[in-house]
């Protein structure tokens, strides 16, 4: 039921939204380092899939396991832990915290996580060299084009070292250049760093950049190499 | 045909340019529109300021119906009062088909007065207070509704064992001063002038009331200040509700070519709608919950909701100046914002508020009561010189307070968490937060400043009357009874359960026998007659066995101590009782001399003391009875057994509670009122505070379902609300303290006192704290709902 080796699976989720199913009994797997493309029509339970693999929501039924732990086992306060130590999140519109400064946004998991400030700050700063935007540290989220907070955003997601990083239309809100030159850094910065990402998208110019693609339809999802 | 060679249809003519009036109103009209039919959105924005509005016209719309609340008051009860000829005449009215014997019973249980009045008509036709048609039957009652409503309860025993009388009927509200007031009227057919019945021959007292003092004038125009400019500010606040969303769609009209000045009148319009509503939602508030007033009862503050009529001046200024200031509020806000067409609303804050336009002004409030609020105890007060000053001092530090909050934010850095995201939200936003606390910050130094200027006048209005209530806590007197009426009290007293000690003693005067030419004082002194162990409460008295008498002398008051032993001769007869009452008794020459001692009242008592067995207290004529009585409270309703007795001796019986200050009724009144309005005051801001914190998560939403995504505790989150109300509110406070103490040093200074105290601020500094735990948590059950992951599913 879970494939071999796989760092995080879903089998049989089942998902509902009032009276609109949103999964229905969609399963999914995912390896370290490996970039898997979630794709399908808007409305096509994406997100929610992506959710629910992140502990975000509880699926109605089914199970996911991470690294042989059972997600739904876990309670909330440890699902939440889970999120800060291991997991990392990429948003359509970058989501970045408006008051705070994008170095501070950057470090923001790592204080979560209890690293103390000048630390936390110091390793922000890499990762924000690395995405290319390190001459934005001290410049709020307001202050910065959306390509540039797209990028803050992917350096705050893997600032914490996280095992798995989960992108919902990363690109959504940005131009093809931008878009593309964001993929790119995710990319390879989650494969340099043994990173698995899970990678929402509906454009196949964005699930280019991925290993693997997922089609999600009507909630039901359907790997396009490998029979999940 | 391709659609290029298709006819476009034609652009209407422009019309010729609009005049500027033309231009305003539509513009005006458009901000309307855009709030009354901005969707969901808009509407909960309008809603959100009407109902602020609304609660702020509601408490003015209050205000403005004092005078006449206090006017109705007065007139019910002058209108229930015996007229001038009976109640002030040294002698009853006289007997008439119309006249009526009444005495005062009014007493006290669990702390709340009982007005009660026994009454027995002298003839067919008598004169009857207003709301009563008849004087009611022997032992039957009508009674207010409350009071019915209080004997109905369970638990009320001992107040019915109290008012053994039937039920016949309701006294009308002409006849309350107030839907709470608990009075009653019960008929007796035993009453008479002898056994303490006053005889009165009409009803309606048109003296007016005693005119306030000039220092309560300053307290009570104080207390106005303090209690509205709070609620001035309060509908300043709720007029910029929502304005972060506004902002953002009056860039989308720059976008479609709306210029800045057309955007800043689309937003007057929006507010001044908000306002209308808001004075609509105002006057609801004010006449539906005036349809409940009589049933709330603050501090023994209740009012009929007739009494709740506005002063018409005062409603139309209301009127007109609350969409006034919302409009002008706007406008002003709009000046420190740049709305530009690429929904991009940048605050225009780079350089920083101006501290140099905000220190004048409560400096200016300062120097005009200095120079022209000089308050002098016998001329008339001038309030207009003590209002301003006092309005432009607390409205100067709201203004301050903004450029407080920013320069310290500012400075800011560093710390856990919590810590960061409440200070960085702060130095990105601090205007809305300083204007929900701008509230607390003016209510609390206005406190502040009324504390200290009610203590600098505690001396003149509560007098220490020397009491001393941990010997006897409550004191009886009962005047013209025969001796034997009043040792039954004293036993009766001594029987009631929770009595400890009763200080019982029959008094009459005992005057020198003889004829005296009328210019000639007759030399008397008073006769004291009870126990060894009532004496001794009296008197300095060492030894002392049943059967003793003694000559008491005041302490250090030689004239007086002479005055005394003209009268009491050892060994001579004295006279006891006055006018045909008296009898004789000759004072045992053995009697010896004592200095007197002050009773648990604080009186000193001269004369003749003498035990039980010298002299026969039942035969003692024209006596009357002073018991003091020491109670044990332990035992549950001791005060009311007491007072049950004390009823069922005489309903008449004078029964006081000892205590050792008294208040003076008006100054007690000021600080009832200032109490209820402070809680009311408190507890909008409160609500202010709350609106702008919900507002603020509401726009955060998405963040915070971001923010869940990555792992982020409820208690750091929880944790940074506390904070981004608290540093605001603290620095409100000290602005608060600082202003507060200011004024009321200067106002005490107006009225030629010292500061009493400089630490009166901390209750009020307490009060502000609790204000910040209260909002927070209120804050965190719609936080920890906002906190769900459901916001992202808009992703």
């Amino acid at each position: 039921m879970i494939p071999e080796g796989s760092l995080l699976a879903a089998h049989d989720l089942r998902k509902t939204y009032g009276s609109t199913p949103a999964l229905d009994g969609a399963s999914f797997s995912v390896h370290p380092g490996e970039v898997v493309a979630v794709m399908g029509p808007s409305g096509s339970g994406k997100s929610t899939l992506l959710h629910c693999l992140a502990g975000i929501i509880t699926p109605d039924s089914g199970t996911i396991t991470y690294a042989g732990r059972e997600l739904s086992a876990m309670s909330d306060a440890e699902r939440s832990a889970l999120r800060r130590s291991d997991f990392g999140f990429v948003f359509q519109f970058g989501q970045l915290v408006p008051e705070l400064t994008c170095v501070e946004n950057v470090a923001l998991p790592l204080r979560l996580n209890g690293v103390k400030r000048k630390a936390a700050e110091r390793t922000a700063l890499e990762w924000m060299e690395r995405l290319e935007v390190d001459d934005l540290g001290t410049k709020r989220p307001g202050e910065v084009s959306g390509g540039q907070g797209q990028r803050v955003a992917v350096a705050r997601a893997l600032a914490a070292s996280p095992k798995v990083i989960f992108a919902d239309e990363p690109t959504g809100a940005l131009d093809s250049l931008n878009g593309e030159r964001v993929m790119e850094l995710l990319t390879e910065a989650a494969r340099s760093a043994n990173v698995a990402v899970v990678l929402v998208t509906h454009e196949a110019r964005v699930a280019a950049y991925s290993d693997r693609d997922v089609t999600v339809r009507d909630g039901r999802a359907r790997d396009m190499e490998h029979a999940v | 045909m391709t659609l290029l060679e298709e006819k476009l249809p034609a652009a209407p003519p422009r019309p010729a340019s609009p005049s500027r009036g033309s231009v305003t109103l539509r513009d005006l009209g458009l901000g309307i529109r855009f709030a009354a039919a901005g969707g969901r959105e808009g509407w909960i924005r309008t809603l959100l300021t009407a109902v602020g509005v609304g609660l702020g016209v509601a408490l003015l719309l209050l205000a403005s119906s004092v005078p006449h609340l206090l006017d109705a008051r007065n007139a019910r009860e002058q209108a229930r009062s015996e007229n001038r000829a009976s109640a002030y005449s040294e002698t009853n009215a006289p007997k008439s088909d119309s006249s009526v014997l009444l005495v005062n019973t009014t007493t006290e249980y669990h702390d709340r007065t009982v007005a009660g009045f026994l009454m027995r008509a002298d003839g067919s036709t008598p004169v009857l207070p207003p709301g009563i048609d008849r004087i009611p039957a022997p032992d039957t009652m009508v009674v207010s509704p409350a009071l019915r409503e209080l004997l109905d309860e369970p638990g009320n025993e001992l107040l019915r064992e109290r008012l053994p009388y039937e039920i016949t009927g309701t006294i009308r509200d002409a006849g309350l001063r107030s839907p709470g007031e608990l009075l009653y009227y019960a008929g007796s057919d035993t009453l008479t002038p002898a056994n303490g019945g006053h005889r009165i021959g009409g009803y309606g007292d048109d003296r007016q009331g005693e005119p306030l003092p000039p220092l309560l004038i300053v307290l009570v125009i104080m207390v106005c200040v303090v209690l509205l400019a709070p609620v001035a500010i309060f509908i300043a606040t709720a007029v910029r509700f929502g304005g972060d969303r506004r902002d953002r769609r009056l860039a989308a009209l720059r976008l479609v070519g709306a210029d800045i000045r057309t955007t800043r009148r689309i937003a007057a319009g929006e507010a001044l709608f908000g306002a209308l509503l808001g004075l609509l939602f105002g006057l609801a508030f004010f006449l539906v919950g005036r349809q409940f007033v009589g049933a709330v009862e603050i501090w023994d503050v209740s009012a009929f909701p007739a009494d709740l009529a506005p002063d018409l001046r005062l409603a139309s200024l209301i009127a007109v100046a609350v969409p006034l200031t919302a409009v002008l509020v706007t406008l002003v806000a709009m000046r420190s914002v740049v709305i530009e067409p690429l929904g991009v609303v940048r605050r225009g804050r780079e350089r920083g508020r101006r501290l140099w336009w905000r220190l004048p002004v409560p400096l200016a409030g300062l120097a005009v009561l200095a120079l022209w609020g000089r308050v002098e105890e016998y001329a008339p007060v001038n309030p207009f010189p003590i209002t301003a000053g006092a309005v432009l001092v607390l409205f100067g530090l709201a203004l301050l307070l903004p450029w407080l909050v920013e320069a310290c934010v500012n400075r800011l850095r560093g710390g856990p968490v919590p810590w960061q995201l409440a200070t960085r939200r702060l130095q990105l936003s601090s205007g809305a937060a300083s204007r929900a606390v701008s509230g607390v910050t003016v209510a609390v130094a206005g406190a502040i400043a009324l504390q200290m200027l009610f203590a600098s006048m505690n001396a003149d209005f509560n007098r220490m009357t020397g009491a001393d209530p941990s010997r006897a806590q409550f004191a009886g007197y009962s005047e013209d009874v025969t001796g034997e009426a009043a040792t039954s009290a004293i036993e009766q007293f001594r029987a009631t359960k929770g009595v400890e000690v009763v200080i019982g003693s029959v008094e009459a005067y005992a005057s020198k026998p003889g004829d005296y030419a009328e210019d000639e004082v007759e030399p008397t002194t008073s006769l004291t007659v009870g126990t060894c162990e009532t004496l001794r409460e009296l008197a300095r008295i060492g030894a002392c066995e049943d059967g003793d008498t003694f000559v008491v002398h005041p302490p250090g008051d030689k004239d007086m101590s002479a005055w005394v032993d003209e009268t009491a001769r050892k060994g001579e007869e004295v006279e006891i009782g006055y006018g045909n009452k008296v009898m004789r008794w000759t004072l045992p020459a053995d009697s010896p001399t004592v200095q007197g001692r002050e009773d648990p009242m604080g009186e000193t008592h001269y004369g003749i003391m003498a035990t039980t067995g010298a002299i026969d207290a039942g035969k003692v004529p024209g006596a009357t009875i002073t018991t003091q009585i020491r109670v044990d409270h332990s035992v549950p309703d001791v005060a009311e057994h007491v007072r049950n007795t004390a009823a069922r001796i005489d309903p008449g019986m004078r029964f006081v509670t000892i205590e050792s200050v008294e208040r003076n009724r008006q100054y007690a009144s000021i600080q009832t009122g200032l109490q209820v309005g402070a809680s009311a005051v408190l507890l909008l801001i409160a609500l202010s505070m709350l609106v702008s914190q919900l507002e603020q998560l509401r726009e955060r939403r998405r963040l915070l379902s971001v923010l869940v995504a990555f792992g982020t505790r409820r208690a750091t989150l929880g944790w940074s609300v506390l904070w981004q109300t608290a540093v605001p509110v603290v620095l409100g406070l000290a602005v608060a303290v600082a202003g507060g103490l200011g004024l009321g040093a200067m106002l005490v200074h107006l009225i030629e006192k010292d500061v009493s105290d400089w630490w009166l601020f901390w209750p009020m500094a307490g009060v502000g704290g609790a204000l910040i735990l209260l909002v927070t948590l209120l804050s965190l059950p719609p936080l920890w709902r906002m906190m769900r992951p459901d916001g992202l599913r808009t992703e």
